[in-house]
């Protein structure tokens, strides 16, 4: 892969450091040892990258307003429909372009993440895949001798669904590389507060 | 005169509506109106300077003790972690279920709601358990409402309340409890139903968020522990001595300060974090305290005979005697305790609370229910209350949103306070 041509600061930052960084920032996380948090990105970034391509069968929605929001994309269960904006796409384009990421996120591909991503999400909420998931992270909520509750991991749906729109469309990076450019475009400095949504 | 002092009540609801004048501001000045009208001298007894100003202003101290107290516990469960522990291990334990985690942290709030009232109880439960609802998947309006409605579920239970309605109405706390007791399964069962109902009705909810990923690596010195398990239980032990064990509500209170304190801290640690956080407690408790010293000035302005007498046959002669019309027409008249209306107890409706009981048109006990059951509406749903504009805006919604989703629940509320009211006291 060639190397980008603009944008280093951010780039220098490998994928699993942008996973722990999103687990980091998880409310729930605030105490966590960051060697948990990279087990349990790893962990996310590989069960997500492995899982088979699921059929987006949401309702797709295009619309404006994501800058505003915030947002690029947004599913939602009731009725199951995805939402994708299209003015953070467009501006998702410009920013690989000036950055020289091209190479990484083809044309039409940050489109195609955000739809595969959303897919990944209706996916580990209708499916059995979530505990799989949960499974896999082996986190523990609690243990009273021999038995054990396996305890849920706040932000690593997030994680597998990044990891899993990298594989099916074939990016270079992590589209969360590119979700901290676009904070960075659009000068919102909200986004380097705890607070976060998925 | 009375038509006067109406006319002057109205100009306060008015000023306070549109915010031209803080409530605690306007009730004192609306006091010092209504005691002139009255009639009543500048010193001497029943006078606007030694009565309305000099015995009104200290003469909810109690309460004000006890939200001094609430807000240091309040503080010590935030600054200890038990709080955010709490929130953590609702998601650890149901995090993959959306409704679940609702419901999870709906429980912390009502734990929290039994301590402290108002913003800081929000911002406790609501600021690791808003956002960790959204990150399961819960929407951010039903994510906010359940905050909002688990502090309801809580306020019952919230001895400063006890003791404010206690000392404002002039009953004595086992009547007060008794009512208390008896509106909490509305408020458990509204809150229940909100969270399950709109869970399932708005689904999950996720987002491809540009805020998901921090630019920096969070600094350490921003993180705090769990706290341990049975450090959990500190929200409980004043319910327990106060409800369970019927102790006053101060050594009640104390004792959930001293029990947060001693699960938590090392022995010499003890001094600096009990001063540290008493000293925020206060400043947590400033903007109640200025509101009850303004209620206590205008219950004291609407005392005087003066003014009972000039609004005795006005009030009775639209005030229903039958159960029934009572129920319904104070049922109906539910929005007017929302944007600081007239019957917000915390603003003018403790004087409209006052003057129903000096003019001896209803028993104080049925005061009570009407006053406690309005409490659980504007609690929740009031755009204008601390909380609903806090938990509403942290969550990324309009308080109106939050208002409109959760008004129908929490009405329910006050129609199941009314009835119990209408069946026990008139």
């Amino acid at each position: 892969m060639t190397a980008p041509t603009a944008g280093p600061d951010l780039a220098r930052t490998d994928d699993i450091e942008w996973a722990v960084r999103l687990l980091a920032a998880t409310p729930t996380h605030e105490s966590r040892d960051p060697q948990l948090l990279r087990r349990w990105a790893l962990a996310a970034d590989a069960f997500g990258a492995a899982l088979a391509p699921v059929a987006c069968t949401a309702r797709i929605v295009e619309r404006d307003g994501g800058l505003a929001q915030g947002l690029l994309a947004r599913y939602r269960s009731r009725p199951p429909t995805v939402e994708l904006y299209t003015d953070t796409l467009a501006l998702a384009e410009r920013v690989v372009d000036e950055r020289g990421w091209r190479t990484w996120y083809p044309p039409g591909s940050v489109r195609a993440a955000a739809l595969a991503h959303e897919a990944v999400h209706a996916h580990l909420h209708h499916g059995p895949a979530r505990t799989a998931l949960k499974r896999t992270l082996g986190h523990t909520a609690l243990r009273l001798g021999r038995w054990q509750v396996p305890g849920h991991v706040a932000g690593a749906e997030e994680v597998a669904a990044h990891a899993y729109a990298r594989t099916v469309c074939g990016l270079g990076r992590s589209p969360l590389l590119l979700t901290a450019a676009l904070a960075a475009a659009t000068g919102d400095d909200r986004a380097r507060t705890a607070r976060r949504e998925n | 005169m009375g038509v006067v002092i109406l006319v002057v009540m109205a100009a306060g609801v008015a000023a306070m509506l549109t915010r031209r004048i803080p409530t605690a501001f306007a009730l004192v000045i609306l006091a010092v109106a209504i005691a002139l009208l009255a009639g009543a001298p500048l010193t001497g007894e029943n006078s606007v300077l030694d009565t309305v100003l000099q015995e009104g202003a200290p003469a909810l101290a109690a309460t004000m003790v006890a939200i001094i107290l609430g807000s240091w516990l309040g503080r010590l469960l935030d600054e200890t972690g038990i709080a955010g522990t709490l929130v953590r291990k609702i998601v650890e334990f149901g995090g993959d279920r959306p409704t679940v985690v609702a419901l999870g942290v709906l429980a912390v709030s009502a734990l929290v709601g039994t301590v402290t009232g108002s913003a800081p109880a929000a911002m406790l439960a609501g600021i690791i358990g808003i956002p960790a609802m959204i990150a399961v998947g819960v929407p951010k309006v039903t994510a906010a409402g359940t905050v909002l409605m688990g502090i309801a579920v809580g306020a019952p239970f919230e001895l400063p309340v006890w003791q404010f309605f206690s000392t404002a109405l002039n009953l004595p706390i086992p009547t007060v409890r008794g009512f208390m007791v008896k509106l909490f399964p509305f408020a458990l069962a509204a809150a229940l139903a909100y969270v399950v109902i709109e869970t399932r009705r708005r689904g999950t909810e996720h987002t491809w968020s540009l805020k998901s990923v921090p630019a920096r690596p969070r600094s350490r010195r921003e993180q705090l522990g769990d706290a341990p398990w049975y450090a959990l239980l500190a929200p409980v032990v004043p319910l327990v001595l106060a409800l369970g064990l019927e102790v006053a509500i101060v050594p009640s209170l104390l004792a959930g300060v001293g029990y947060a304190l001693v699960t938590t801290t090392r022995p010499h640690e003890m001094n600096k974090r009990l001063l540290r956080t008493l000293y925020g407690g206060f400043e947590v408790a400033a903007p109640p305290i200025a509101l009850f010293v303004a209620i206590g000035i205008l219950l004291a302005a609407v005392k005087l005979p003066g003014a009972v007498d000039a609004l005795q046959p006005l009030v009775k002669a639209v005030s229903p005697d039958n159960p029934v019309l009572f129920v319904l027409v104070f049922t109906l008249l539910v929005p007017l305790c929302l944007y600081r209306g007239p019957l917000n107890v915390f603003g003018l409706g403790a004087g409209i609370a006052g003057v129903l009981i000096a003019t001896g048109i209803y028993p104080a006990a049925a005061v009570l229910g009407m006053a406690t059951s309005y409490n659980q509406v504007f609690g929740v749903a009031d755009p204008t209350s601390t909380q609903t504009v806090w938990s509403a805006q942290y969550a990324g919604v309009t308080p109106q949103q939050v208002m409109i989703r959760t008004l129908p629940y929490v009405w329910v509320v006050a129609l199941g306070g009314l009835c119990v009211t209408a069946a026990l006291y008139l």
